[in-house]
């Protein structure tokens, strides 16, 4: 066994009430590392084909990497995959903190659970054994007082858990999976997959540590790269001193700042929500995840008016966008708030911000009343009204908390009268917060996220609309949209963190040291094609291509108002184009399906014989 | 005055770095359960990080609570450290400390407690945010 992974999974079949320790599948891990593609591989040969989502026959896995453990800086996320209930496609969602060092401690590189219990059960995990218990105690309460009841029930004082708060127990489409009370695997809904399966959570405390060969030299490297590769890397010096609300000015200069459900790409009320608001009105404390010595991340206390009192870390950027701009919020007390019953609840701030910007919207047009809102007056930049959103989603109180729990797409649905065009989606995943009217490539990176809508597969903005290129021509961003896909698909099943600009030469350095096994810069772009091509072959096989690979009309029918993007839209012609030139990178036909061909080259024969159109 | 690490508490993040290579250099893994310094997490209220470690008091109750005699003078360093052959793990020591700084290892069978690395703790290096120090 290669050092690194402990060896063993846990299987857990809630219908049965079972649970059982199976060896990993260590050919399967050579081929997909861990995280993303060796999740990828046991969901597309253990998933039949068309399964609901919600269904006791989904599949819902938590998966570490090799690394997860060890002094390799920024290797501290858990992957919580499974398919998703907001896009119906494969889903990858990742949560820092303290938890997956924890599940590794105790002895797994990951967890599968199927079956849905008779019960609110809770899964306790610790050295190398795990039983399913009642979650009577804490089912109906949020995650803050879940995670204190459970470590009392468990009876250790800092078991780690992940799970879900109301939002999941009701099946919201867009409800997260929580750990360490801020730390979220926010996005695609699978807070909801863990409630379908009445699981409240995972609950893990380890000492059984992890071994590296070689362990005081391991040490010493690691020592020299945290100084040299993180804490003294340029690269990282704004995320050290601000984090992401750093790039709220960056995004309004740009003019690619959603504010007001995406009519405009500038606020003017930006520098209440910016990094230096953050700094001068709320932050407390600076706070990292487990092997990490950037610490993104602040932890944030309003310290009075109306929303005196509550907490939150964060916001981070994309909150600030889409809960904070794009409600037209100009406080970001609020924010914190709303962040603060996001994680508190169980939603993803993300879906949830897009969801209320929507209702504004459709708001203030008249289409939906007071009637529907419960009373409240829902205008843009309300700020009293827009607070009590996330719990309105969460328990799906009042006819819009209800719709709105399902995600904005299907919200629009159900209310019709053309308000589905005022939703900013991919495969019905809401927008990140950056505009692609002024980043055209964003549109192209939304479009063929596997996961829907996503900034975290291809990010094309830092060099064109942050950066020197041009955010309005197509030349070269199905390039980068595909080479950050792959980089990403390895990156992921290591499960590094993003905001770690590791370099591939250093990623499988660090693979080598910790596993013993041989790698290099060649072999791990091999991974992370094998991988972008399993999962991409997995949401073929469950119906999508290119006809979802969209960009909403308004891209390109609604131009900005301001700034540098002002007149500014997304034609038709640029999209298809550039999807165009993505496919043919890929090695896909026009439809956007692997060929076999491209298949085979990428180590998946195995998986032609599965897909109907080949 | 105290001979132990010196902890500026309100630059810690929470990082664990001086968990990981206390456990690695101590007992060969990774594992912050036997680690002689260990970090809480307390949020959201009051939202701070605590360190527990063994700050090499003077009054050292300790070593007084010992039956064993484990408690052993390192006459070089000036300090106590846990002579883990000789270790009952009763833990009288963990009770008899008020500052939270020596406790049973996961499998119960002798006191974790600072030994400063025989001089020069690893942690300090490692400290991202150098929190940690000797204080002199």
């Amino acid at each position: 066994m290669p050092t690194g992974y402990t060896g063993k999974i846990l299987r857990v079949d809630l219908t049965d009430d079972k649970v059982a320790v199976e060896p990993t599948n260590m050919d399967w891990a050579k081929q997909f590392i861990g995280g993303k593609g060796l999740g990828a591989k046991y969901l597309y040969e253990e998933l039949k084909p068309g399964t609901d989502p919600l269904s006791p026959d989904n599949l819902l896995m938590i998966w570490t990497g090799p690394l997860v453990g060890t002094m390799v800086p920024l290797t501290s996320r858990y992957a919580v995959i499974t398919k998703s209930p907001l896009t119906g496609t494969f889903l990858d969602s990742y949560a820092g903190g303290y938890f997956a060092p924890e599940l590794k401690y105790a002895g797994f590189d990951g967890i599968i659970v199927k079956g849905k219990a008779a019960k609110p059960s809770y899964l306790w995990v610790n050295d190398g054994k795990a039983e399913i218990r009642d979650a009577k105690n804490v089912w109906g309460k949020d995650m803050f007082k879940t995670e204190e009841l459970l470590r009392d029930e468990v009876g250790h004082k800092y078991a780690r858990v992940a799970g879900i708060g109301q939002a999941g127990e009701k099946l919201s489409r867009i409800a997260c999976v929580t750990s360490d009370i801020t730390r979220n695997a926010g996005r695609g809904g699978a807070g909801a997959v863990f409630g379908s399966k009445n699981l409240k959570a995972v609950v893990a405390k380890g000492s059984l540590g992890v071994e590296v060969p070689k362990i005081d030299t391991f040490m010493e490297m690691a020592k020299q790269m945290l100084w040299k590769d993180v804490v003294e890397n340029p690269d990282h010096a704004g995320l050290i001193t601000d984090g992401t609300p750093i790039i709220v000015d960056m995004s309004q200069d740009a003019g690619i700042l959603p504010t007001n459900n995406w009519h405009t790409g500038q606020f003017d009320g930006y520098q209440g929500i910016d990094s230096d608001a953050l700094k001068t009105r709320i932050f407390v404390r600076k706070k990292a995840c487990f092997s990490c010595g950037i610490a993104c991340g602040s932890f944030a206390k309003v310290r009075d008016g109306l929303f005196k009192g509550s907490s939150t870390e964060g916001p981070e950027y994309e909150t600030l966008g889409l809960a904070g701009s794009n409600c037209g919020v100009k406080n970001i007390e609020a924010v914190v708030k709303f962040s603060e019953d996001c994680d508190r609840f169980g939603l993803d701030t993300m879906s949830a911000g897009s969801a209320v910007g929507f209702a504004m919207d459709i708001y203030e047009k008249g289409i939906i009343t007071k009637e529907d809102t419960g009373g409240l007056d829902l205008r843009f930049g309300n700020e009293e009204a827009y607070a009590k959103m996330p719990e309105m989603i969460s328990l799906r109180t009042t006819k819009l908390g209800d719709l709105l729990a399902e995600g904005t797409l299907r919200a629009a649905k159900a209310i019709g009268k053309d308000t589905e065009k005022l939703v900013i989606h991919s495969k019905g995943s809401e927008y990140p917060a950056y505009d692609p009217r002024g980043s055209i490539g964003m549109a192209l990176a939304y479009a063929t996220s596997d996961r829907g809508a996503d900034h975290n597969r291809a990010w094309p903005v830092a060099s064109d609309a942050y950066g020197e290129g041009d955010p309005w021509s197509t030349e070269g961003k199905a390039e980068i949209c595909h080479d950050e896909q792959i980089m990403k698909s390895h990156k992921w099943s290591m499960i590094f963190c993003d905001f770690y600009g590791v370099s591939d030469e250093n990623i499988a350095m660090y693979y080598t040291a910790v596993t013993g096994l041989p790698a290099d810069a060649n072999w791990l772009n091999a991974v992370g094609v094998r991988v972008w091509n399993l999962v991409r072959a997995f949401n073929v096989r469950e119906g999508f291509s290119r006809k979802d690979d969209t960009m909403p009309d308004r891209m390109s029918t609604e131009p900005l108002p301001s700034g540098k993007t002002e007149g500014k839209t997304v034609s038709r012609e640029a999209f298809e184009k550039m999807l165009n030139e993505y496919y043919a990178l890929w090695g896909w036909d026009e439809q956007g399906r692997p060929t076999k061909k491209t298949l085979e080259d990428a180590g998946l024969s195995d998986i032609v014989g599965t897909l109907d159109y080949l | 005055m105290s001979k132990g690490l010196k902890i500026e508490l309100e630059k810690c993040i929470g990082c664990n770095m001086c968990a990981l290579i206390c456990s690695g250099s101590h007992v060969g893994k990774f594992n912050p359960s036997e680690s002689m310094i260990n970090v809480e997490d307390v949020f959201p209220e009051p939202g701070v990080f605590r360190l527990n470690y063994c700050t090499q008091c003077d009054e050292h109750p300790c070593v007084e609570a010992c039956p064993a005699e484990a408690i052993k003078l390192d006459e070089a360093l000036g300090i106590y450290y846990v002579d883990k052959e000789e270790c009952t793990a009763c833990g009288l020591c963990v009770d008899a400390c008020p500052h939270n700084g020596c406790w049973l290892d996961p499998s119960e069978s002798y006191v974790i407690k600072c030994d400063l690395c025989g001089g020069t703790p690893k942690c300090i290096e490692v400290c991202p945010r150098t929190v940690i120090s000797r204080g002199e």
